[in-house]
């Protein structure tokens, strides 16, 4: 029982960083129909960027809140320069390679910066472990699922009930159409990946307690956020986020009772069964494409 | 005509003598080669033999240089990939012609360059680097030398370490999922089985993985009260982290990957785990120690020995450079054949070891210069990776 727990608290935690990154893909992808494939760099930029200010000096909230800014000036340019260009039609693909390619050199460029090492970000968050029931588990590790729940809330109600996110929707819906009524489809791209990328520099910092940061850190993040918001439906914001959160506790529990090595057999297998019984994600919306 | 016809067989002759005796008047440049990580996550490695490597020949220089030459040392950047490697091996030998090539900081490099080095025949010292089969590759002649540790005999130090430090016995081992991880698994097992013990747990966690606490927790319910660690820093930091959610407190015995940053990342967590190196900077240096430590400091602007990642690297490639000095002093010439054979003669007192000889011809196993009696128990205590000694735990030892 006390092992149990222990497992569905690490693995809610881990989940719950998933969760975070699939959030920022849906967040593209709803508006855009194209997402940055290095969403992981996102999140490296964040918690990097935050360490190197206080690195210079400055208060950590000050320098936080100067990373998820740099975060979200690095999701608009890359959308501009890396992904407008190259998703003219909802088909084209070139912005697969493109996002990758930025990614790569992003993580070269924070390596010869940054240094090779992982690096910790201090948190009161990790100071010490709580005892829950016989399971340990530090208080940052609780607050992250907490924050992607949060921050799903937060953007469906922006999608109901703010102009901005009918307006994103709508983009999604039929750009043409949508341009039609007057709605600048361009804008809405830039805002669509400024907002993503902000939400995983803040997701990065939030994560670096836990996982320490380095110029490899988003890597990983980023690919198994990505099948989770493929699992999840890469179109509904609590999808993603209930699958995140299945997906790392499933993990643990691989890990736990079967083995360490089974885990990214068992786990990326659970993906493709998924997508053959739901090729639209477990609770996703079927995407229709006018060829 | 025929003063036409005699020129042009002298000239022919001459040619033909030139090509003749080209290899045996072959004479190697003196500067040695380095290919080793210069960039990306590992390139403190790359930084480490730097250090050592640029000390060493400065003060030989100073001192007139080695059969009338001074010594320059050319890196390469490998970025921890074997083919670059290799390719870099290939420059070493054939474009710069330097007289030996020294070994960097990740094994897969070194297993690959094992075959280029032995076909082209230029003498091999590796610094870090410390798979069993770089040296002990059955190829004979053998050129691949090595001063630093070995992995089978490092499996050895660590069990024993374990054994003494161990209660009840049992003893468990938590290794990272890759080549050099999955190559020590077999020697700790045949070190344990050469004690009569038997590992009561072995884990196994990838890199970048964030919780390891399935892991920990099988340890622990294996009634393990010693855990031998063979990882890197990150993973390691997430394994005491680990330990601490559940609770559990073991003697953690590592190999030397975590003599990076662990007491930065886990802070006070890190207290205690004892990490085998071949040498250490930090604590109370002796009087030559602390010369060369003020020539590094000096020339590469460090304040701290703790910014000396891997610093036992650096006291490797410091000696590896000395030893290569004495062996080409001893052939008398810049040959790598020759230096190849005085490199079994050379004795040396080094930073690390007294090297008495520093190569055995007799026993391949002794292709590597550090013998695990010279190897040391460091350990983590607030933030500082100290000689046991100087630490609270050396007493229990």
């Amino acid at each position: 029982m006390q092992t149990a727990l222990q497992y569905i608290f690490s693995g809610l935690a881990i989940g719950g960083i998933y969760a975070l990154v699939a959030l920022g893909f849906h967040i593209m992808w709803s508006t855009a129909k194209a997402v940055n494939f290095a969403h992981g760099d996102a999140l490296m930029l964040g918690a990097v960027l935050a360490i190197m200010g206080i690195d210079v000096g400055l208060p950590i909230a000050l320098a936080a809140l100067l990373a998820v800014a740099a975060s979200c000036l690095f999701g608009v340019i890359l959308e501009r320069y890396a992904v407008r260009p190259f998703a003219k039609t909802p088909t084209s693909i070139g912005w697969m390679l493109t996002t990758i390619a930025v990614g790569i050199m992003l993580e070269a460029l924070v390596t010869m910066q940054f240094g090779g090492f992982s690096r910790p970000l201090p948190s009161p968050g990790v100071d010490k472990a709580l005892n829950i029931l016989g399971a340990g588990v530090y208080p940052q590790e609780l607050l992250i699922p907490a924050v992607a729940v949060a921050v799903m809330l937060g953007f469906v109600w922006m999608q109901r009930s703010t102009l901005i996110g009918r307006a994103m929707q709508a983009v999604a819906f039929d750009r043409n159409a949508a341009a039609l009524m007057g709605i600048d489809v361009n804008r809405m791209f830039a805002i669509s990946f400024g907002l993503a990328s902000a939400l995983g520099g803040a997701a990065g910092i939030l994560v670096a307690p836990v996982t320490q940061a380095s110029a490899q850190m988003g890597l990983i993040l980023g690919l198994k956020g990505f099948a989770v918001a493929i699992i999840g439906g890469v179109t509904s914001a609590p999808g993603v986020v209930i699958a995140g959160l299945a997906f790392g506790i499933i993990e643990k529990f691989v890990e736990g009772y079967i083995s360490t090595a089974a885990r990214e057999i068992i786990g990326f297998s659970i993906a493709i069964l998924v997508l053959l019984i739901y090729p639209q994600g477990l609770f996703g919306k079927r995407e229709v494409f006018k060829v | 005509m025929s003063h036409r016809f005699a020129s042009f067989t002298r000239a022919s002759v001459l040619a033909m003598a030139a090509l003749l005796a080209g290899p045996a008047f072959a004479q190697q440049e003196p500067c040695i080669g380095n290919s080793g990580p210069l960039t990306g996550a590992a390139a403190f490695g790359g930084a480490a033999v730097k250090y050592g490597a640029e000390i060493a020949i400065d003060e030989i220089n100073e001192k007139g240089g080695v059969l009338g030459k001074k010594l320059r040392l050319i890196q390469y950047d490998d970025a921890g990939a074997p083919p670059r490697g290799v390719d870099n091996t290939r420059r070493v030998a054939m474009s710069d012609k330097c007289i030996a090539i020294l070994g960097g900081y990740h094994s897969t490099v070194g297993l690959a360059q094992v075959d280029l080095v032995n076909e082209i025949g230029i003498p091999y010292i590796g610094t870090i680097a410390a798979n069993t089969k770089i040296i002990e590759n059955e190829k004979s002649p053998n050129y691949m030398f090595r001063v630093s540790a070995k992995d089978k005999w490092v499996a050895h130090f660590l069990v024993e370490q374990a054994v003494k430090a161990s209660k009840n016995g049992k003893i468990a081992f938590i290794y990272e999922n890759t080549g050099w991880g999955n190559g020590a698994f077999p020697d700790i097992k045949a070190a344990m089985k050469a004690k009569g013990k038997e590992l009561v747990a072995a884990e196994t966690f990838n890199w970048n993985d964030q919780d390891m606490s399935a892991q920990v927790i099988r340890i622990r319910d294996a009634g393990a009260d010693t855990l031998l660690i063979w990882g890197l820093d990150r993973e390691g930091n997430q394994i005491v982290r680990s330990l601490d959610k559940v609770a559990f407190k073991p003697t953690m015995i590592a190999a030397w990957g975590l003599a990076g940053n662990l007491g930065e990342l886990a802070g006070p967590l890190a207290n205690g785990v004892r990490v085998m190196q071949t040498f250490s900077w930090l604590g109370e240096m002796d009087a030559k120690t602390k010369v060369i430590w003020e020539k590094i400091q000096k020339k590469h602007g460090l304040k701290d020995p703790t910014e000396l990642k891997m610093g036992s690297g650096t006291a490797n490639a410091y000696d590896a450079v000395y030893i290569l000095a004495k062996a080409i002093e001893k052939a008398g010439a810049y040959d790598w054949k020759k230096v190849r054979e005085a490199l079994y003669q050379v004795e040396h007192t080094g930073l690390v070891a007294n090297y008495k000889p520093a190569f055995d011809k007799a026993d391949p196993e002794r292709q590597d210069a550090i013998l695990p009696e010279y190897y040391r128990l460091t350990a983590w205590h607030d933030g500082k990776l100290l000689p046991i000694a100087q630490t609270p735990y050396g007493k229990s030892q």
